[in-house]
């Protein structure tokens, strides 16, 4: 497996600014994996996203793309890459087919975006200007657009923010899907529970600094109580205990709860990415 | 080649869409219009005039609204992420609001023509219109882009107006004595009404032209290198 992005100490700061937004960040993105990038807002998310997607020149460090230099690529760049904006980027007075066409028509490699659309519900709506759209729908044709040229590589930006939960599972589907096809995600989100559920590795950014790389899985233990939580009925009243973890299979207490009580519920004591996220940035979720 | 006619075939449809293509059109009945009330002598002086007012003043504010209803939409920011050049990007601006030009322009020449039945030479007045809207829209982005909105782009407009147009305007009416031309030619506008001027009335002062056409290419140049481009990829940039 190869490196889709290497970022070697990777620094900006944008005119005028006292400080630099990000400082010196080292990370690397894996082909085939969803890699996300979390944090508050304000700390340099979407300042790396734009630097990655070459909206942003004029930063120190060093960024490869599948092993070649970022600043030495031309607009071809583009042909490989998807971008899924958070805000709309549609023209509001045009409705949603010709925006597609539209963008569509620039690209060498197309996909069939019909099919898209269908199973993102937006083709019925499809002669709809995008004016005339929810904020849900215009996030969702903000995807298609983003797919439209079949990325090597995708970024997306708080993809499901402001869909139904419905809609937010078709997505969340189509990028699961769009992932064990062999592509690449980069993923920025405050939606923990996206992160939880697509995420193979994340990284949080704090203050223009990164802290370790890790699996959720791996942060959710790092962070979590090793201990089980028991809930059980005792004359007619709700009661619980709890027990380490380690050596529980041994734990003749805990074995005797389970067999002579009524349980309720039994929990491990893994924390939330939700407790994490604010552990970790020192932030509170939006 | 062809993502470069995309854009302005998406440039032209989203003006259209905005009705500023109809606006165009509009501007140019009312030419129509003042065409049919002066007489044939006075024709001769206005035509440049509203050349000269189309090329400039309005395609610098048709240039600040198209912008900023971009703006608007975001759609800066998903145009930067195809694959093309901002320079196709910015040049493709340009073009697609010359058409506009084009279009009014094209109805002021066959409105005296048919009315009264002045012509001139029309491949030198495209050349001098090309020069005059170019460096217009780059001064039209100038402001645009230095503006945080179209009503502060708009009172730049007339700050440029009153510096820069009133005083040709004024050297028309003879309020200003003809011997401060020289001095007035450093004003974009001058410079561009003096084009029109020679190819409507068919007297050519050729260190006038050339100086002019010099002017005008060098000032379109410099304000895209400088200016615009750098601008515009840092205002997209912050979407």
């Amino acid at each position: 497996m190869s490196h889709a992005f290497s970022v070697q100490n990777l620094s900006y700061r944008y005119p005028k600014a006292k400080r630099d937004t990000l400082r010196e960040i080292t990370f690397s993105v894996e082909e085939g994996e969803i890699f996300g990038f979390l944090g508050p807002s304000g700390v340099g998310k979407s300042t790396t996203q734009k630097v990655l997607i070459k909206l942003l020149e004029g930063y120190s460090g060093e960024i490869r793309y599948f092993g070649r230099n970022l600043q030495s690529m031309g607009k071809s760049y583009y042909e490989e890459v998807g971008v899924g904006f958070e805000m709309p980027i549609h023209f509001s007075r045009m409705t949603a087919l010709e925006n597609l066409k539209y963008f569509s028509g620039f690209y060498k490699n197309r996909i069939n975006f019909q099919e898209l659309m269908e199973r993102v519900g937006l083709w019925e709506h499809k002669d709809v200007q995008v004016g005339n759209y929810s904020k849900g729908m215009k996030a969702r044709l903000n995807f298609v657009r983003a797919m439209l040229n079949n990325p090597r590589v995708l970024f997306l930006d708080e993809p499901t923010a402001g869909i139904d939960p419905r809609n937010a599972r078709t997505l969340k589907d189509i990028i699961s899907e769009y992932r064990a096809q062999g592509g690449t995600v980069f993923l920025t989100t405050h939606l923990m529970s996206d992160v939880d559920e697509l995420c193979d590795r994340v990284v949080f950014v704090v203050d223009g600094n990164l802290t370790d790389i890790s699996t959720p899985r791996d942060l959710r233990i790092a962070y979590g109580k090793r201990e089980v939580k028991v809930e059980y009925r005792e004359d007619d009243a709700l009661a619980s205990a709890v027990f380490p973890l380690a050596g529980i299979g041994d734990n003749e207490e805990f074995h005797t709860l389970l067999r002579s009580k009524d349980i309720e519920t039994i929990h491990s004591g893994e924390t939330s990415m939700e407790d994490i996220f604010i552990k970790v940035t020192g932030a509170q979720l939006p | 080649m062809t993502n470069m006619l995309r854009l302005i075939g998406g440039e032209l449809k989203r003006l259209a869409s905005y009705k500023l293509l109809a606006r165009s059109l509009a501007t140019g009945i009312v030419w129509v219009l003042v065409f049919l009330l002066i007489s044939k002598e006075d024709a001769r002086d206005v035509a440049p005039m509203l050349m000269f007012v189309d090329a400039s003043i309005v395609l610098m504010l048709l240039v600040g609204a198209s912008f900023y209803l971009e703006q608007q939409e975001h759609t800066i920011k998903s145009m930067m992420v195809l694959p093309v050049s901002v320079g196709q990007i910015l040049l493709s601006k340009i073009i697609s609001s010359l058409v506009l030009t084009l279009v009014t322009v094209a109805i002021t020449c066959a409105s005296v023509y048919f009315i009264h039945e002045i012509s001139f030479k029309y491949v030198l007045l495209l050349l001098f219109l090309i020069l005059a809207a170019v460096t217009h829209a780059a001064l039209g982005f100038t402001l645009a882009l230095f503006g945080k909105s179209f009503g502060s782009m708009l009172i730049m407009v007339i700050v440029y107006v009153v510096i820069f147009t009133m005083p040709s305007v004024l050297l028309a009416v003879n309020v200003i004595d003809a011997q401060y031309e020289w001095m007035a030619m450093i004003s974009p506008s001058h410079a561009a009404r003096s084009l029109f001027t020679s190819v409507v009335s068919g007297e050519y002062e050729w260190e006038k032209i050339l100086f002019s056409c010099m002017y005008l290419s060098f000032l379109a140049m410099a304000l895209m290198k400088f200016v615009v481009y750098p601008r515009f990829k840092s205002r997209a940039a912050k979407g």
